[in-house]
């Protein structure tokens, strides 16, 4: 149906959007590859010469590029598999009836308005502190040895924090999901004498297939890119325990002023994340076709 | 639902539901207690839950020490400048890939969120180096201008994925009834396009007021939002707990609110296609 | 549309307008770590502003590491966003060999530079000139509790040595009632862990590079460093101490929790203030230990400085305030407010020769003391190709001493033993030294 005519009026209405991320993103990505192939430490001005690959070489040579990718894939998987679990588990007990159902929904979507310094700082300090944590005095107050978490359980410890964050996000929309179910659909099984479990794998999980691709997708995104909670608890450390791929390109860039080699790494980050991307697209984009 | 559901079930519904809830939201209720305890009281062992003297004093030096007012007021017209911005170029774009879709349609969009997986540590310096030449280093401007393009694939997709859900049959049988595309827009989209606007909008404030990557590096005393604020109260010297407590709160307190009041408006629009 | 997103969009627009065009004659941007005596300053700038009525005052306050990251990132970049920056005598002789300070040539009158202590003034001087104002400065120093360790029945000399510091520990450790023997940093860092490891290393006798600047870690020195550091924290030390800095400590000693803590001679002044502090009146100082027999006292010197970025528009406005703020008139502006305790320590000998800061700060001889042992240009007993104290004096050592501060910290925190934590240290730090073209010219 659509003419000749709304078809140019559409591409006018897209341009502006595409221009603009197309700028975005083609010349601070073309600044970087530039850099990247350049000797270039931002403490040692007019040293700048032509480096080939050595930058890359160095950077993907660094015992830390495979921990990073590890850390990485762990702490996407780690908070996917908590929020869309939980989130799923929430959203299940959300749906039924209860008293005070308004103020529950509010204290459990409160974290998603919490920004991830403030989040990181206060588990950090006030829980997590071996020392003065709230969680250390709980495990005293019971004769457990208290969790040294940043030592021990570094990792998990940010997944923690990070999915604590995100719970909400996808609380809500697997939420929203759950309640467009048809009612209807669910009693005729009941009729038929299929019990809870099997209710909810054959019917409610296939219904929120979709909802869970898009909370996947959105979360990714952001996900993949975790920085402020690790530079706020851990700084990387112990070790490589909590670097991920984008701590380790901020470490060579702005804490070693290393720019060839962290825009080199930011290069090698950007294709990662772009081969992430298209696994994820693909997945979604049939789901969201159906 | 028709199904009755007995009182017993529904109050053990309840306990666990209080129960969960009550769990996740503690450690922000933990923080605001803490931000009215003295810093010794903020470290005691035990703790103490309502027993201590309640106290404003963290509050005081706080405010004393960092002009809150003006932290405050660049986060909201940096969180609603980008925002808004990033509707005006959105809402068209979005549109027009609902109405009229086209063979790359989809790949445009999903290009479009794979920008977003660019890392920002990535790109610093080459935008420091971009602003600096422009003279916009430490504005608001260039926030606003940074934040509208990170977030502008999310709004895009946020605001396609629920103009989608609206039937094109209405729109045409709005047009054989001889409607002109100004009352088109006017009478029949706008009304069902709002709530995903709406939702769209406080989604993507909440976004830009969290975002604490290039707040902080991009500013320095003029510009500089709230995330910068809470980075001068993160691990001084001595004890802190409670001074980081209150000026947590104060930072989060103003979205929490904005937050909680449009519940309704945020959930109605985020289901990303997520709900057919 | 609903009342709320209404009523948001209004105010969107009204704020919006209502942006406030600041005109001021001159506004300085001034970028500081948020320590207790930089938040103090900011307190009293009502007095700075009395004098100097035409010029404003920003500041930006960030952590020690943001703030770093961020002056380093702008000045590098020319970026100009700050007039006055506070850094440290790490940066400075970097940095003013790029030219990116000011000299501070022609300090308005009355500014006494000949009153700065040598040892830091030094260390601040480039060529002949002077590069930085510092704000305040220190060594390092033990911190003790004495109840403790009468309790315990040991005594600290003066100038202990490891042994000493060993056995107290020891005896002072009560974990039951969370006493923790001894406290050090473990936090990942060239300014946490390595701060105190290279000073500990240095009192060992070990160097972080011989004169073809190979890294040392495979010598016997620094393993005896970090096998001893690693066996006195697991023993005695507080959990978590891996992700401990200086603050945390601090806060650890504090609250009575630790019985020996060796860092900043700054810290002297908190652990004793008595609103802040529930030991205030039973700390001992002593010098830093040394190994028997290796004639090094750490070699711990740190002065958090102003300097002025050779980007700034107002140098003239940059000057009045630094030297402001590094006045002696700054102290006794301290003194009369907050009482000579609270003075900024570590950087004019006036201050030391004040009979009543003498009086109100039972730390300042041993803290002049261990000021004056320092010697930047010999950091250890070893000959160096490096000058220093507990840093290596040269821009690579912010990623290297980083690095190195990770392996060191997952040793602590158990994921490796301290001869990995070293080969590791020595790869990490080879590759970098390689890459940078050291030892080859």
């Amino acid at each position: 149906m659509a003419t000749q005519h709304s078809r140019a009026a559409a591409r006018l209405m897209i341009s502006p959007a595409v221009i603009l991320l197309l700028g975005w993103m083609l010349i601070p990505l073309g600044m970087t590859i530039y850099f990247s192939f350049l000797r270039y430490n931002l403490l040692m001005p007019g040293t700048e010469a032509w480096a080939g690959f050595e930058n890359y070489s160095y950077f993907l040579t660094d015992p830390a590029f495979f921990a990073a990718i590890w850390n990485t894939l762990f702490l996407v998987g780690g908070v996917l598999l908590i929020t869309v679990v939980g989130g799923i588990l929430l959203a299940l007990l959300l749906d039924q009836p209860f008293w005070g159902q308004g103020i529950v929904r509010l204290l459990v979507i409160a974290p998603f308005f919490v920004m991830p310094t403030v989040s990181a700082l206060v588990w950090k300090n006030m829980f997590m502190n071996p020392v003065n944590g709230l969680f250390a005095f709980l495990a005293d107050a019971i004769g457990m040895q208290p969790v040294d978490f940043f030592a021990e359980i570094p990792l998990l410890s940010i997944i923690l924090i990070v999915a604590w964050g995100w719970l909400p996000f996808a609380t809500l929309i697997l939420l929203t999901a759950m309640q467009s179910l048809d009612g209807e659909q669910l009693e005729a099984s009941e009729m038929d004498g299929a019990g809870a479990v099997s209710r909810f794998f054959h019917i409610v999980l296939p219904h929120l297939a979709r909802a869970i691709t898009v909370v996947i997708l959105i979360q990714t995104i952001f996900l993949l890119s975790i920085f402020a909670e690790i530079l706020v608890t851990t700084n990387g450390g112990p070790g490589t325990a909590t670097t991920n791929l984008t701590f380790l390109v901020y470490a060579e860039s702005l804490l070693r002023f290393d720019v060839g080699t962290g825009s080199a790494g930011g290069v090698v980050a950007v294709i990662l994340a772009n081969i992430v991307a298209i696994f994820l697209m693909r997945m979604i984009g049939k789901n969201l076709d159906a | 639902m028709a199904r009755a559901v007995s009182t017993r079930r529904k109050a053990a519904v309840t306990a666990l539901a209080w129960t969960i809830g009550i769990l996740i939201f503690f450690p922000i209720f933990w923080t605001i207690l803490t931000s009215f305890k003295t810093e010794a009281e903020a470290v005691a062992t035990p703790p103490s839950l309502f027993n201590f003297n309640w106290t404003l004093e963290n509050y005081t030096t706080v405010q004393d020490r960092s002009n809150y007012g003006r932290h405050f007021l660049n986060s909201v017209v940096i969180s609603l400048g980008s925002t808004f911005l990033g509707l005006v170029i959105a809402v068209p774009a979005a549109w027009a890939m609902a109405f009229v879709p086209g063979k790359q349609t989809k790949n445009v969009l999903m290009w479009m969120l794979s920008t977003k997986m660019l890392p920002p540590v990535g790109v610093l310096i080459p935008i420091y180096l971009i602003f600096r030449n422009t003279g916009l280093l430490d504005t608001r401007v260039a926030l606003i201008i940074v934040l509208t393009l990170i977030n502008l694939p999310i709004i895009v997709w946020m605001l396609y994925t629920y103009f989608r859900e609206i039937p094109g049959e209405i729109l045409e049988a709005a047009r054989m009834d001889g409607a002109t595309l100004r009352y088109e827009i006017l009478y029949v989209l706008t009304p069902m396009a709002l709530p995903g606007i709406a939702s769209t909008f406080l989604l993507n404030v909440i976004l830009a007021w969290n975002e604490a990557f290039w707040t902080l590096n991009l500013t320095a005393a003029n510009a500089a939002p709230l995330t910068a604020f809470i980075a001068s109260y993160s691990s001084p010297e001595g004890l802190f707990y409670a001074k980081l407590s209150a000026a947590s709160t104060m930072a989060i307190a103003p979205i929490l609110i904005l937050g909680w009041f449009s519940q309704k408006q945020l959930v109605r629009g985020l289901t990303f296609g997520a709900v057919k | 549309m609903t009342k709320a997103t209404r009523a948001l969009l209004g105010a969107t627009f009204l704020t919006a307008m209502a942006l406030p065009a600041v005109a001021q004659e001159t506004t300085l941007t001034i970028a500081t770590v948020n320590n207790g005596d930089m938040i103090r300053m900011q307190g009293l700038t009502e007095d700075f502003k009395e004098q100097h009525p035409d010029i404003a005052l920003e500041w930006v306050t960030l952590e020690e590491n943001v703030l770093r990251q961020r002056v380093t990132q702008d000045i590098a970049t020319q970026g100009g966003q700050f007039d006055v920056m506070t850094i440290g005598n790490y940066e400075v002789p970097i940095w003013a060999k790029q030219e990116w300070l000011l000299p501070l040539e022609g300090m308005p009158e009355g500014y006494n530079t000949d009153d700065i202590l040598p040892a830091i003034a030094e260390a601040l001087t480039v060529d002949g000139t002077l590069y930085a104002a510092p704000f305040y400065g220190e060594s390092a120093m033990v911190m003790y509790r004495t109840d403790l360790a009468e309790e315990a029945g040991v005594e600290i000399p003066d100038q202990p040595t490891w042994t000493d510091i060993r056995n107290a520990a020891e005896a002072m450790t009560d974990k039951e009632n969370e006493v923790y023997g001894i406290c050090l940093r473990g936090k990942a860092g060239w300014g946490e862990n390595m701060a105190f490891l290279t000073a500990m290393a240095n009192s060992y006798g070990a160097r972080w590079f011989d004169m073809d600047w190979a890294p040392q870690f495979d010598s016997e020195e620094w393993n005896a460093t970090l096998t001893d550091y690693l066996d006195m924290m697991n023993n005695y030390g507080p959990p978590g101490a891996s992700s401990n800095g200086f603050n945390e400590n601090l806060a650890l000693f504090q609250q009575g929790k630790c019985g020996i803590w060796i860092d900043a001679t700054v810290a002297a002044s908190f652990v004793t203030d008595e609103d802040e502090s529930t030991v205030a009146d039973s700390v001992g100082f002593a010098q830093f230990p040394n190994k028997e027999g290796v004639d090094n006292r750490g070699n711990w010197l740190w002065s958090w400085n102003l300097a002025i970025p050779s980007s700034t528009d107002a140098p003239e406005a940059a000057k009045q305030f630094v030297a402001w703020a590094t006045s002696q008139g700054y102290t006794e502006l301290v003194a009369e407010d907050e009482g000579w305790a609270a003075a900024p320590p570590g950087t004019r000998t006036s201050l030391y020769e004040n009979e009543q800061y003498q009086e109100a700060a039972p730390f300042a001889e041993m803290t002049l003391n261990s000021i004056n042992a320092v010697d930047t240009n010999a950091p250890s007993v070893q000959e160096t190709p490096y000058t220093g104290a507990q840093f290596v004096a040269i821009p690579e050592f912010q990623g290297i001493g980083t690095a190195v501060g990770q392996q060191f910290s997952a040793a602590l925190a158990g994921q490796m033993d301290a001869a990995q934590a070293l080969s590791g240290a020595q790869t990490s730090t080879q590759r970098t030294m390689d890459r940078a073209g050291y030892g080859s010219e």
